[in-house]
């Protein structure tokens, strides 16, 4: 498969050079999957919607019921090209949902075209020379390509049945397995050739529970390189936080102070305002808060952030970026000082030093990685543990908020500025060491960049959200309103 | 090509019903999407999708299943029939309802509408003037204006559709989107804001009083300058005047997506179970539908081939309508809208929105704004989310604080919280200013799939609504 996508390539970029590039790079890429959700899981038994005959029969065959669902599954291949082509430092892109030749060579003929046409990118250099990879790349679960519809609905089945199971007062679920598996290469005209595979399994539980008028809902999720059968963790955690969210109360008043993030809730505002601000690309085009603080102290002082390519476990981990520049380790953050910015070919040529290896066309919800030219983006980022459980944490805080779960629009935060102002749905208030009651769903509200010079303490529990692996942690300063 | 895409169709129709589907449907596409970006002058990103294939999905006994492919000849068409029956079946064994599809006429004939300027007879050098044209005015208007970035985006094509019932169409989709993002400093102080305009159109609307490329430029950078001299909203319960931008996100995401009918048939959506009944103040219409003549994004039948209507899903406060597929119609025992909807050929289609926005009533804003005593005035937004409990945050990007109805001063990035079922009954005056927009960046994301959409509506007042502030 690999050797195919090399070969497709080469055609390529040949072929953009016949027309008169002077430059040309092809990235091509594949990707299989199987995508399972069983949605509403146990509704039919306790949610009142089937009445009569039918809900008295589904009280009698509740595990029967429970193990089914409204199914939606589908499968297939994507595949496609995205080339690059480049005449007199005007950079052309186009990309075709196809790998076959003559598509192919019709894309690089557009591209070819529109870099004849547009005017040209001063900033622009060249395209990466080819370097021999640092890491063996990431993990290839063979498992993974072998998953069927028919499994991985038994997986959603079981889900939806052991988080059901947890507790009476949960009314619904979903539970969702997908299960991907990728080939992509990338060639350009000055020697690159580079290629790779991977594997994801993810796998989601979503459950709402209900108890008088209050209902509350909880999520948990799985990301991973590898196959893996036991999801009845994830769907006993979910339930378990929509439960323990049950007999909600509002915060008396603001509180402005302690906030302890889950390490789920941190990771995701660290996955959408960490990663923009640490790219040099954004760094440079005054849209980082970072600019110009290289050697300063901008966080606590038990903050380390580490972007790692060549891990084998990390779900963006491969040989090169979609580029075809080696994935390395970088450091962005030792003990609170900024230690430097993640690159690619293009931002670092700017700064005439090399790329770190973090071109990217990934897209979270869009189109699909071919269609995109690459740009600036963490590979897998990793802030540093520190010890300790989640509980260990709470015990330190004698007047708090606990933050757990999905907080609701922090995609929305503002990346320039680092301002985030968040729902979470799964909060409670912590007094005196230990979690008092749930709370209502609440606004948080602070500075992604002044949090992280206010963090006390950080736990030892570390977890994945998409790319980003981060422990729990303390935050002072911060808003809460419900 | 075109011939060849709706030959293959038929040829998977055929083949699927004689592997046993009872009902079977056909997605075509050939659709082009461009994208330029300029920074600070500069031209950086010229780039072009093209986006070609089929989707297929069968329904088999209990089960149905959905492939896909973009390599458009007979054998690897066949083989995503076969795929597609595959999952059919196994997710037979998994069902607890057989889906069925309620009744919809056969749809016939192609669709297109006529605009001045389509993209694709504009030369490149055109679209790129407008972007470069916007950063020269943003970065001329003020020295604090430290980066300027502008994009435009277009979408057409063909969209082809065919069932087992006889039905035989294709439309031709457009979306255009022109767009300017500043950042401002001052010191330590960094700031941004932005103007952007975008529908189905062509590029003649940029030539419109207001919508030029120069106005949103001006726009951007004079809103960006005066954000380094905002205050962060104060956190707290206030009285609050929203603008059509706001209004659409509160249309769309915090209320529309609970009147999605697969949420309401699984009993997910806090709408189920409630038709008929009074949601919300007398004044408010939520409507959705696909070619509303305000503007926003046309589409003139959905993905199931059924022709996109108007749904007063809210009307005069009571809960009217839910938006549905054919299938969720069945199982409702209601109509289809012309609701199903794939965000291309590789996806299955789901319940999504069209154009959802507030009816425009009859207050002036200025009328509105005299009776705001003391609140915030919120704009424009960074986008929004809602919960199945109704609890939504939705994001406004600029605002100012207002005490007897005079705007006092700038406010920074500010979330409004809250239960959409409780705020619609704090409504209390809907402006008639009405705007709808859609653009080709961003969409509605819904499981796995994102989708063009529009969204709108009027000025509104709400009271006590909860501001989530920084400080």
């Amino acid at each position: 498969m690999m050797e195919m996508l090399l070969d497709v390539g080469k055609k390529a970029v040949e072929h953009a050079k016949r027309l008169g590039a002077e430059e040309a790079e092809a990235f091509l890429y594949t990707e299989n999957f199987v995508d399972v959700k069983l949605v509403g899981g146990i509704f039919a038994s306790r949610g009142g919607v089937l009445k009569g005959v039918m809900g008295a029969l589904a009280r009698v065959a509740e595990p029967w019921i429970k193990r089914r669902g409204i199914p939606m599954v589908k499968g297939g291949m994507r595949a496609g090209v995205g080339v690059r082509a480049i005449v007199r430092k005007a950079v052309g892109f186009s990309s075709t949902s196809s790998l076959e030749e003559k598509d192919v060579l019709k894309a690089v003929e557009e591209a070819v075209k529109i870099a004849k046409v547009r005017p040209p990118d001063p900033k622009w250099a060249s395209l990466p020379e080819p370097k021999e990879p640092l890491g063996q790349g990431g993990i290839f679960d063979e498992r993974i390509q072998g998953l069927e519809a028919e499994g991985m609905l038994k997986l959603c089945a079981d889900c939806c049945a052991a988080a059901g199971d947890f507790d009476r007062r949960v009314t619904y679920t979903v539970a969702g397995v997908r299960a991907l598996s990728v080939y992509a290469g990338v060639v350009n005209t000055r020697g690159v050739e580079a290629s790779d595979r991977g594997t994801a399994f993810l796998a989601f539980v979503y459950v709402k529970a209900k108890s008088g008028t209050d209902e509350t809902s909880g999520s948990d999720l799985i990301i991973s390189r590898t196959f893996t059968e036991n999801l009845q963790g994830i769907a006993v955690n979910a339930s378990q936080r929509a439960v323990e969210c049950l007999g909600r109360k509002p915060l008396q008043g603001k509180h402005v102070g302690t906030v302890i993030f889950e390490n789920r809730s941190w990771g995701e505002l660290s996955s959408v305002i960490l990663a923009s601000s640490i790219s040099a690309l954004n760094v440079q085009e005054d849209r980082s808060a970072y600019k110009g603080r290289i050697g300063e102290q901008i966080a606590y002082e038990g903050v380390s952030v580490v972007d790692d390519g060549i891990m084998p476990d990390g779900i963006f981990t491969s040989k090169a970026d979609d580029e075809g520049v080696p994935r390395q380790r970088t450091s962005v953050i030792e003990k609170g000082i900024l230690k430097g910015f993640i690159y690619d070919n293009y931002s670092a040529k700017r700064e005439d030093r090399e790329s770190t290896g973090n071109a990217s066309r990934w897209k979270f919800l869009g189109a699909p990685p071919y269609a995109n030219p690459p740009t600036v983006r963490p590979s897998n980022l990793l802030l540093t543990p520190g010890r300790g459980s989640l509980d260990d944490l709470i015990s330190e805080v004698k007047d708090g908020v606990l933050v757990k779960g999905e907080l609701m629009g922090a995609w929305h935060s503002n990346v320039i500025t680092g301002d985030f102002s968040v729902t979470a749905t799964n909060a409670f208030r912590v007094k005196d060491g230990g979690v008092a009651y749930p709370l209502r769903p609440c606004t948080v509200a602070g500075n992604f960049h002044e949090a992280l010079r206010s963090v006390t303490a950080i736990g030892g529990d570390p977890k994945w959200f998409v790319n980003v692996r981060c422990p729990s942690l303390i935050v002072e300063n911060v808003v809460v309103s419900t | 090509m075109d011939m060849q895409i709706e030959d293959l169709m038929e040829k998977a129709i055929k083949y699927a019903l004689k592997l046993g589907a009872r009902f079977v449907e056909v997605k075509g596409e050939d659709t082009v999407t461009g994208e330029i970006e300029t920074v600070n002058k500069e031209v950086r990103t010229v780039s072009e999708a093209h986006n070609v294939g089929i989707g297929v999905r069968v329904f088999y006994g209990k089960g149905s299943g959905f492939s896909f492919s973009n390599i458009l000849d007979e054998e690897n068409v066949l083989k995503t029939v076969e795929a597609a029956v595959k999952i059919a079946k196994a997710s037979a064994k998994r069902a607890l309802i057989k889906p069925m599809l309620a009744y919809a006429k056969a749809v016939e004939g192609g669709r297109s509408i006529s605009v001045n300027k389509h993209p694709r007879e504009v030369a490149l050098d055109e679209k790129k003037d407008m972007c470069v044209r916007q950063c020269e005015v943003a970065m001329g208007r003020d020295e604090r204006i430290a980066n300027v970035r502008s994009r435009f985006g277009e979408y057409h094509g063909t969209i082809y559709y065919a069932n087992s019932e006889g039905a035989r169409a294709f439309y031709e989709p457009i979306l255009v989107g022109l767009g300017v993002s500043c950042v401002a400093k001052r010191g330590d102080v960094i700031v941004d804001a932005r103007d952007g305009y975008g529908g189905s159109f062509g590029l003649s609307a940029f030539e419109e009083e207001g919508h030029t490329p120069e106005k949103m430029a001006e726009n951007a950078a004079d809103w960006a300058v005066e954000k380094l001299e905002a205050k962060p909203a104060p956190a707290g319960r206030f009285d609050a005047l929203i603008n059509s931008d706001l209004a659409g996100i509160l249309a769309h995401e915090s209320f529309g997506h609970l009147s999605e009918a697969d949420f309401v048939a699984m009993g997910a959506s806090p709408l189920t179970g409630r038709m008929g009944q009074k949601l919300g103040a007398d004044i408010v219409t939520i409507i959705d539908e696909g070619v509303p003549k305000e503007g926003g994004y046309w589409i003139p039948f959905d993905d199931e081939g059924v022709p996109c209507s108007r749904v007063e899903i809210l009307k005069d406060g009571i809960l009217s309508s839910y938006l549905h597929s054919r299938e969720t119609a069945h199982r409702l025992k209601m109509s289809p809208t012309g609701n199903a909807r794939s965000q291309d050929y590789s996806f299955e289609p789901i319940v999504r929105m069209r154009n959802t926005y507030f009816k425009a009533g009859d207050w002036k804003l200025d009328e509105a704004l005299k009776d705001l005593k003391r609140g915030i005035y919120a704009i424009d937004s960074a986008g929004g989310q809602t919960e199945f409990t109704g609890d939504f945050l939705f994001k406004a990007v600029r605002g100012y604080w207002v005490e007897e109805g005079e705007l006092k001063y700038p406010l920074r990035d500010v979330a409004l919280t809250g239960n959409i079922l409780e705020l619609l009954k704090n409504v209390e005056a809907i402006c008639d200013d009405i705007e709808i927009r859609s653009g080709p960046f961003g969409g509605c994301g819904k499981w796995d799939q994102r989708a063009f959409v529009g969204d709108g509506g009027p000025h509104i007042r709400i009271r006590n609504v909860l501001f989530g502030g920084a400080k």
